[in-house]
């Protein structure tokens, strides 16, 4: 464990409440550069919301988060991404009425803010880094498609993709593998460790437990919105009280 | 339960068969450079047009037809581009034309000396820009029918701000404006402005600015996480729109020479523009021009004869399209793609 | 004191009419999802038409009542058969637009058929009453007992009848309600008939109290989306609630701010109507039903 550095990304006694809802509850956690980590739990257990919460599309009520060293609790959805942490969503938010290259060039549109730069279509360069990007994902021939006629794990892919086009330090993968078939599985599951040997970070919110063991080095388990454990996969799947929460009464 | 099947309505309504179909998209060619050449031959044609010798009546004409075109260009970048579908876009065109009116007249309130139209033109348009950052800071932050009513709560709460404020609007009574004759002037005036916006809009659409605009309208929180500071877009979207109408509203008062609460603040030109846009294509470059040009032929042709009924007719005509040909005139014969008016049906606000 | 307990009754007053006012354009869109923007247009027919009978046969205007009511349920009812039903749970915006048409162009039709003027009905009891130091209108308190009296008949109507138990079942679920065998379009027709009546009785009350002219509508309708977003959708104790809170308001801003206050209804409303949607985009009751974040 590298626990000497500082986080990249690092959550103190995060709450949110829905009424009198607790839909996460205290939650600390650290994720180091270079990790794989996992965050995994039963349905309605809080993810997504902590995600929300991380991503800034949901207010935080109690607690702080902190990104690179800076306090981004109260940050816009929009600066969080342009620091560098980008996301997925579970329910798969691409452009449908967009090509798959014009996807991926909305991405990147703020990289440079300069008031000409937004004045002028985009650039050739960001066209060119967009294609290799798809053909990393194995969606290159796909680039002239309009995204609404891609396939459920081809969308996965391609919001992947729009999540990788600022080349971002950490990306938060809400549910990359629902909907996906086995082969397209196994392609994102290689790309994520291409990209984490590559330098990425990664937070996965993930339902199949095979992936999550395969590919991380530590899991977050939420039940209820609170922390249940956390640990190596291994433990994890060892842990009663996550036995408990999974199958238990 | 009910969502979904009307998902389903939606995307079935919207992939329905075009009653024509055009082999190329007629909007995609004309969204590139040669739509820009096209367009500006057509202004070098139509600033030619007075050396034909035309009477004045049809240079009124003229400058009333690059007024349409103007407000129609406008209000599509609002709410056709960047989705805020704004019900009271005309409030902007009243500031503008109230700003023309107390600064030429000196008002009750005896501003002296008094500005002279050209000075008073741009403060027109900068003065609606000014209101738009005001009032788009709250209600921008509205999402879908909320937005188009609190605007609409806007243009009437303005019209009752102007009705009251006698000492500076003329409350009721309204302003006169000295009536100072120059078709020629005008419509030379309205061609450069009108020039000026579809080029602007022409212009934004292929930039990465109108791209992250339409972003926006087709899914605004993605636009955001993936960068785009949606605030400071709409806004600045909001802004343009609202100072070009202000500039075509303060141009409107000096070429009426009369304003008065009733006249300039008024729902049916709202209505007019979002018609015109929805009538030519909401969300295309070249759709709310052609919308506004079918209006004014038409109003004029059918209507024109009958007072006050070209605006019964404008009520009855918006819900005849909006039930019959939601693309509009773009969409109905070309690619359905490019317009934006079924797709901004089936997002915004789903009724339940 | 006396001041503020004037302001007080005023405001209750108006509140008692505003909550009458706001009924059938919160039980369309509570029951059918339907915006109606049109909505002022209908109180300002039901003037215009209290106005007419009051020329033509010097109906007073609570007596007409009797005939605008079962005319403009008609006229709802027919309505909804040719137009709204096409727009029934679309989405908001295809509502919005198609009821803004059909607002111009009313607006603009009696303004072809009577002038732009504005109209008076004269009634006999124009006075006032004063218990302990405060003024009662004659005219304005009828108007709230009135309000109060078919508040609590519609109350009635949809809690104990069969019908509108029907109408209840079918604005919480369709596809439930169908199933128990209603008849969902008949249901409809009668609840827009129904709203539309009680519309146009509004504007015939109101017509002693103010002007009438072809463009009266808006404010209203403006109006009625603030108390709505105040009290929520379809809710009797709601709409009065909000009608209460509205009614006060602007009665204390006419009171209070010196001069231009008098005139500044719709602003005061449009402000509230502002403030309330970003604080609580839900409405206060939580009626107003929240947009969904716009996920697939």
């Amino acid at each position: 464990m590298t626990s000497d550095q500082q986080p990249l990304l690092e959550g103190h006694t995060i709450s949110k409440y829905f009424g009198g809802l607790a839909a996460v509850n205290n939650v600390d956690f650290a994720i180091y550069r270079g990790e794989i980590v996992g965050l995994i739990g039963p349905n309605g257990s809080g993810k997504t919301t902590l995600f929300d919460c991380l991503s800034r599309l949901q207010n935080i009520d109690n607690g702080q988060v902190f990104f690179k060293g800076r306090d981004v609790t109260r940050a816009r959805p929009y600066q969080v991404a342009r620091m560098g942490l980008t996301r997925t969503f579970q329910s798969v938010r691409v452009y449908r009425k967009m090509t798959v290259l014009r996807n991926m060039l909305i991405s990147h549109q703020w990289r440079d803010t300069s008031i000409l730069r937004m004045l002028q279509p985009s650039h050739a360069s960001t066209a060119a880094r967009a294609h290799q990007l798809l053909d990393f994902l194995q969606i290159g021939h796909l680039a002239d498609e309009e995204a609404g006629h891609l396939s459920g794990g081809q969308r996965r892919l391609l919001e992947i993709g729009m999540a990788l086009m600022p080349d971002p330090d950490i990306l938060l993968l809400d549910e990359a593998t629902s909907g996906v078939n086995p082969t397209l599985i196994e392609t994102i599951k290689d790309r994520i460790r291409t990209l984490n040997e590559q330098g990425k970070t990664f937070l996965l919110i993930e339902h199949n437990i095979n992936f999550i063991a395969d590919l991380c080095s530590r899991v977050y388990v939420l039940n209820y919105g609170e922390k249940l454990a956390e640990g190596t996969p291994q433990e994890i799947l060892q842990n009663e009280a996550v036995i408990d929460a999974y199958f238990g009464a | 339960m009910a969502t979904e099947r009307n998902q389903k309505e939606n995307e079935a309504r919207v992939k329905r068969k075009p009653l024509i179909s055009i082999p190329a998209p007629v909007d995609s060619l004309l969204a590139g450079w040669a739509g820009l050449a096209l367009w500006l031959l057509l202004l070098l044609l139509l600033a030619l047009y007075p050396y034909t010798g035309v009477s004045s009546v049809a240079l009124f004409v003229g400058s009333q037809i690059f007024v349409l075109v103007t407000l129609a260009s406008n209000w599509n970048l609002i709410g056709g581009m960047t989705g805020y579908v704004d019900f009271g876009h005309a409030v902007f065109f009243g500031i503008g034309a109230y700003i023309m009116g107390i600064l030429v007249t000196g008002s009750p309130l005896l501003i002296s000396p008094e500005w002279g139209f050209w000075q008073a033109l741009p403060a027109s348009g900068v003065a609606a820009a000014l209101f738009a950052l005001l009032i788009g800071l709250p209600t921008l932050r509205l999402k879908g029918p909320y937005f188009s009513i609190a605007m609409l709560g806007t243009l009437v709460a303005m019209r009752e701000v102007a009705r009251v404020l006698r000492p500076i609007t003329g409350g009721g009574v309204g302003l006169n404006l000295p009536p100072l004759l120059n078709r020629l002037g005008d419509y030379y005036l309205m061609l450069a402005v009108m020039g000026l916006v579809v080029s602007i809009i022409w212009w934004i659409q292929r930039s990465e600015f109108g791209q992250s605009l339409i972003a926006i309208r087709e899914d605004e929180i993605g636009a955001e996480m993936r960068g785009i500071n949606t605030t400071l877009h709409k806004i600045v979207a909001f802004m343009i729109a609202a100072f070009f109408t202000g500039t075509v509203g303060g141009f409107w008062a000096w070429q009426n020479t009369y304003i008065d609460p009733d006249v300039v603040f008024v729902e049916a030109r709202t209505v007019e523009m979002v018609m015109m846009s929805m009538l030519g294509g909401l969300g295309t470059v070249w759709g709310p021009p052609l919308g506004a040009v079918v209006i004014y032929f038409l109003q004029d042709l059918l209507w024109g004869s009958l007072f006050g009924v070209h605006l019964v007719a404008l009520g009855v005509l918006l819900v005849v399209i909006v039930l019959f040909m939601p693309e509009g005139i773009l969409g109905t014969l070309g690619d359905r793609s490019s317009t934006s008016l079924g797709r901004l049906l089936s997002r915004v606000g789903r009724s339940k | 004191m006396d001041q503020l307990l004037q302001a007080l009754v005023s405001g209750l007053l108006l509140g008692g009419f505003y909550a009458v006012m706001v009924l059938g354009f919160s039980v369309i869109w509570g029951v059918m999802g339907v915006i109606n923007l049109a909505h002022g247009e209908f109180l300002m027919i039901g003037a215009y038409l209290a106005w007419g009978l009051s020329r033509l046969f010097g109906l007073d205007p609570f007596a007409s009542l009797a005939l605008i009511v079962p005319l403009m349920f008609l006229v709802g009812y027919l309505l909804q058969i040719v137009l709204i039903n096409r727009i029934v749970e679309r989405p908001h915006l295809m509502t919005l637009l198609v009821t803004f048409g059909v607002s111009i162009a009313l607006a603009n039709l009696f303004k072809i058929l009577f002038d732009a003027d504005p109209r008076n009905v004269a009634v006999a009891y124009n006075g006032s009453l004063q218990l302990a130091g405060v003024t009662f209108p004659i005219v304005k308190t009828i108007i709230f007992g009135a309000a109060l009296l078919i508040m609590v008949c519609l109350h009635l109507f949809l809690q104990r009848s069969r019908l509108g138990k029907s109408i209840r079942a079918a604005a919480q679920n369709k596809t439930a309600a169908r199933i128990v065998g209603v008849d969902i379009n008949r249901v409809y027709a009668i609840t827009a008939g129904i709203c539309i009546a009680l519309t146009a009785a509004a504007g015939a009350m109101l017509s002693p109290t103010q002007a009438i002219f072809p463009f009266m509508g808006p404010p209203f309708t403006l109006k009625a989306v603030t108390i709505t977003a105040l009290g929520g959708l379809g809710r009797i104790p709601g709409a009065l609630m909000g009608g209460m809170v509205l009614g006060i308001t602007e009665i204390f801003v006419s009171t209070y701010v010196a001069g231009i206050g008098t005139n500044l209804g719709v602003a005061t409303s449009f402000v509230l109507l502002v403030l309330i949607l970003i604080v609580r985009p839900q409405g206060i009751m939580g009626g107003l039903r929240p947009l969904e974040p716009e996920a697939e």
